[in-house]
């Protein structure tokens, strides 16, 4: 489906954000974590962030719906093909919660918990976004 | 839990400042004139209120969303000279914190007399900034937008549905906020749904919106233009009203804060109020119980349930039931909204409910709450925010 003109395209060249966009590109999904303690948190920061302590690294792209809404009109119009829309809040399996939302998935399949895995969606020839999909037991 | 207030300092704020003023046009879909001006007569209703003359202000505190200039509005009133200004940011968050920085140039002697405002003109539905959305998204925007979370109701919603599956909270507690906030508007002149009642089955049936909420957990969008003034509070006890003491006064943003969904900054998601709340309380003399009645930000119904959490009327996940039995309405233990708030009578970013704070205390509210000696009010849970406690003499 071709991309809406008006759809609200992330600014990839952001400097803290490029790495993250720059790997979504080539479908993997980043987060930071603390150098010292490996703990993972979101949103990013600046790699100079107290003296240096924070890297990114790829994340399994694994995780569970935290919360989820269910959107209809009125909506952005960049959107409407994809009404109803799943937006949701992701615990990614590394800890910290990502917003997305839901491919693959109709509104009564949702429920709190439901384990998902990430998927990319390329809405530009630079920007693919991550979004999620149900974990099925075969994968 | 120390957070280095030095208390002899903030007593030089705590009850030295007084409200002495309120003003504002009435409330409507299209206002049909740009708030440059509204913001005036706001303000120079505010100002005959208290008595006092339009040269005698000197300062002006007001909202960073305002596209109107400090010097135009000083210029129309006949200020002679403005000497302290402050722009706020984070929309419905900075009600309460244009008081308190007003409150804080007043007791150090940076003005004497200083207005706070809110204009907005947003009854039009093409003025959704959130439908104006198709630039390039920067900045923490790039965060959630791009997946179309970008409506505040479904950013509220997201918290909501959480609270919802967490604590069993159900649609019929937020059904209590709407239909209290309802009955209040239903009895004051100005409130846009005066004259309009709301029932359980009503507020059940509504439009989805964003699931789980629905057209009836929406505030509404309004125009409006609203002010009140304030100065020391021995000055104030040489004018015409009572005067509306500013107790405590709080703004946090939280850790980790991304506008609205800043969804990461505790383990269970809590928002913003809970860490102004903290702040408000350790700065208060005053406590919960001692709240007559609560003017909790509502741009949803969910934010009123968090918002009797956060600031500690009852415990985590207890909100729903606490609205149960008539509780939050007239009448009941913690009377909430009494105006109707955003919900039913105006969305104005939430300065109407720092009106209704100031009318409940003068005693000159539509829906009194009998013998009112102090009240909470707060702004909006997500966003970086603000509250203030105000109580009399």
């Amino acid at each position: 489906m071709p991309l809406h003109p008006d759809y609200p395209l992330p600014d990839v060249d952001d400097p803290v954000m490029r790495p993250f966009w720059e790997a979504a590109r080539q479908h993997k999904l980043l987060l930071q974590r603390d150098r010292r303690t490996g703990k993972a948190f979101w949103p990013p920061k600046p790699l100079y962030w107290n003296g240096g302590e924070v890297e990114w690294f790829e994340a399994s792209g694994r995780g569970n719906i935290y919360s989820y809404v269910v959107g209809d009109e009125p909506f952005l119009p960049a959107f409407k093909d994809q009404l109803p829309l799943i937006m949701v809040l992701v615990e990614v399996a590394e800890g910290p919660r990502l917003v997305g939302y839901m491919i693959n998935c109709k509104p009564h399949q949702m429920s709190f918990g439901m384990p998902v895995r990430v998927a990319f969606r390329d809405l530009t020839e630079r920007i693919g976004l991550p979004v999620w999909e149900p974990l099925r037991s075969a994968d | 839990m120390n957070h280095n207030i030095d208390r002899d300092l903030f007593r030089r704020i705590q009850d030295r400042v007084a409200i002495v003023g309120i003003g504002h046009l009435p409330f409507a879909k299209d206002i049909g004139r740009p708030i440059s001006d509204t913001a005036v007569e706001a303000i120079q209703l505010a100002l005959e209120d208290a008595g006092l003359r339009n040269d005698e202000l000197d300062g002006m505190s007001m909202f960073e969303m305002e596209s109107t200039h400090e010097v135009a509005i000083a210029r129309r009133l006949g200020v002679r000279n403005l000497q302290w200004w402050d722009k706020i940011s984070y929309g419905g968050g900075a009600s309460a914190a244009t008081l308190m920085h007003a409150a804080a140039a007043v007791a150090c002697g940076l003005a004497t007399t200083v207005a706070c405002h809110r204009a907005r003109n947003r009854g039009a539905k093409t003025a959704r900034p959130w439908a104006q959305e198709r630039e390039l998204v920067k900045d923490d925007k790039a965060l959630h937008v791009p997946w179309g979370l970008i409506r505040p109701v479904d950013v509220i919603g997201m918290w909501a549905h959480r609270h919802m599956h967490e604590f069993g909270t159900k649609r019929e507690h937020f059904g209590n906020v709407a239909i209290a906030a309802r009955k209040h508007a239903n009895n004051n002149p100005y409130a846009m749904m005066r004259g309009r009642p709301l029932d359980m089955q009503t507020y059940l049936s509504g439009r989805v919106i964003g699931y789980p909420l629905t057209l009836y957990d929406c505030c509404l969008e309004t125009d409006g233009a609203l002010a009140c003034i304030v100065t020391s509070v021995e000055r104030a006890r040489d004018l015409r009203n009572v005067p509306v003491l500013i107790h405590s006064l709080a703004q946090a943003s939280g850790p980790n804060p991304v506008h609205l969904a800043n969804y990461n900054n505790t383990p269970t998601m809590e928002t913003t109020s809970v860490f102004c709340a903290q702040l408000l309380w350790e700065r208060s003399a005053l406590k919960p119980i001692d709240m007559d009645c609560a003017q909790i930000y509502d741009a949803f119904t969910p934010l009123v349930i968090t918002g009797l959490e956060d600031y500690g009327f009852c415990k985590r996940g207890e909100g729903g039931p606490f609205t149960e039995g008539g509780r939050i309405e007239l009448g009941g233990a913690l009377p909430v909204l009494t105006s109707g708030g955003g919900l039913s009578e105006a969305y104005v970013h939430g300065f109407n409910l720092i009106l209704e704070g100031v009318r409940q205390l003068r005693g000159t509210s539509v829906n009194q709450v009998p013998n009112c000696k102090s009240t909470l009010v707060t702004g909006a849970s997500g966003v970086a925010t603000s509250a203030v406690v105000l109580r009399t003499e």
